[in-house]
């Protein structure tokens, strides 16, 4: 019988370690779409992902609608995406959160407003994207303490979160100026964290799976002419 | 000797704990872009107040921490900045010397800016991630005569969340937020409430209204039953 050294011991128990660490804790997601028109993008035409306004009350997170520029953006197959600061900033004060369109028919009003569709034009924007919804806590529990002390130190007990993550793409087509269709994402995962003196994470990570799932099924949306 | 030195030590700390923690956020002059609108054909006076070149403002979190926002002379920038975007001519005017006599300078309308409130949330105060940022000026529109034509409170708000930022850049964001805020509600709707057009050279405008009326006129009677909203 082969007996582990103390440095394959120590190798071993690290290696466990790490995978834990990286295991997910438990996620359930799903992607859909509705689509109300056609779609399909032209060479030189662009996408501009926006956040709908906090004045209707809508909390989603900058880091989101960045998450969704660059996955949208990234690959062969991917979009042209302008920064959306760049776009409100071009188009000030016309897209800030108390001027923004909230819905289509107030597009054409938008468009006959001085310099604008020439602007809207000149950076090739076909489709704006405005998102909405939020991560959140919806439920928690468990325990966890830890002490330290001039022996050092640890941590005992169980602690778990659930997050739910679920976010809406409403996308408008300029050419038409017309809804194309709508894309949602919600994600629920639970995280635990586990602690026999050392924390062992196993983090859901609900925001980054809506963030992919949301972001693939778009370029989708937009890149296909199919209805589904 | 102990102790005192233990009764000293133990002081300090329940001081320092009973003390909390301030912030002091400082925010740099805010450039807002130029707006996609055509200018106003006329020449404004603007007379700002003092405390636009130093603005400071407290919040208290009861039983939590100071936070402190010094705007320095942003709010003097952001309307020098959009009046500028806004009229053809724009001349300020030195508050003091205007009072003192010193010659007139010829305008159409003389706008005088101020703040009526200013007031922030942190997010232990908002149950969230987010800094929230409100400010009320007030602008009051004189003719040429000094005659007060328009009183108008400009109410705005900015909001953004700490996550990506951190505290002190959350709280300058939901400021210019709130400044741009403030700018797009003076574009949309200046007119409307300052009377801006009523004080423009008395000439220039009377010939626009007249063409403005004989053009709806002449709608009004190719297209009977149609209104304009």
């Amino acid at each position: 019988m082969n007996e582990l050294t103390p440095r394959a011991t120590a190798g071993r128990a690290i290696f466990a370690t790490a995978l834990l660490t990286l295991a997910a804790g438990c996620v359930t997601s799903r992607v859909e779409n509705s689509r109300e028109g056609l779609t399909g993008i032209g060479k030189g035409e662009t996408v501009v992902i926006m956040a709908k306004s906090y004045h209707l009350g809508n909390e989603t997170e900058a880091k989101y609608i960045t998450c969704i520029e660059n996955a949208l953006g990234r690959g062969a197959q991917g979009l042209r995406v302008i920064p959306r600061k760049q776009f409100i900033d071009s188009l000030f004060p016309w897209f800030e959160p108390r001027t923004a369109p909230s819905e289509t028919k107030s597009l054409p009003k938008l468009m006959e407003r001085p310099g604008v569709a020439a602007r809207i034009r000149e950076q090739g924007v076909r489709y704006i994207v405005w998102l909405d919804g939020d991560t959140e806590k919806v439920a928690g529990g468990g325990s966890l303490s830890c002490a330290a002390g001039p022996g050092g130190g640890g941590c005992f007990g169980f602690a778990w979160w659930q997050n739910a993550s679920d976010y809406n793409a409403a996308v408008w087509d300029l050419d038409g100026l017309e809804s194309a269709g709508t894309v949602s994402a919600d994600v629920s995962g639970t995280s635990f964290l586990p602690a026999l003196v050392v924390p062992i994470p196993l983090i859901a990570r609900t925001q980054a799976t809506a963030c992919k799932g949301l972001a693939n099924q778009l370029r989708a949306f937009i890149v296909s002419d199919e209805f589904s | 000797m102990t102790a005192t030195l233990r009764n000293l030590l133990s002081g300090t700390l329940v001081a320092a704990l009973a003390a909390g923690c301030s912030s002091n956020v400082t925010l740099d002059p805010p450039t807002i872009p130029e707006p996609l609108i055509v200018k106003i054909p006329m020449s404004v006076a603007l007379r700002l107040p003092e405390n636009f070149e130093s603005f400071e403002h407290e919040e208290k979190v009861l039983g939590r921490d100071v936070w402190k926002i010094d705007l320095g002379r942003s709010n003097a920038v952001f309307f020098e900045q959009l009046f500028g975007y806004m009229f053809e001519d724009v001349i300020i005017i030195d508050a003091e010397e205007f009072a003192g006599g010193a010659a007139q300078p010829a305008f159409d309308a003389l706008i005088e800016p101020s703040i009526d409130a200013f007031e922030f949330a942190v997010p232990v105060q908002t149950k969230t991630d987010a800094f929230a940022v409100w400010i009320r000026y007030r602008l009051k529109i004189f003719d040429r005569d000094g005659d007060l034509v328009a009183n108008w409170p400009v109410s705005a708000y900015g909001k953004s969340l700490t996550t990506t930022l951190g505290g002190s850049d959350a709280l300058q964001r939901a400021a210019v937020l709130a400044m741009r805020d403030a700018a797009a509600l003076m574009i949309m709707k200046f007119d409307d409430h300052a009377l801006i057009a009523s004080l423009a050279d008395p000439g220039s405008t009377t010939a626009v209204e007249d063409d403005e009326r004989a053009e709806t006129t002449a709608q009004a009677v190719a297209n009977p039953g149609v209104s304009d909203e």
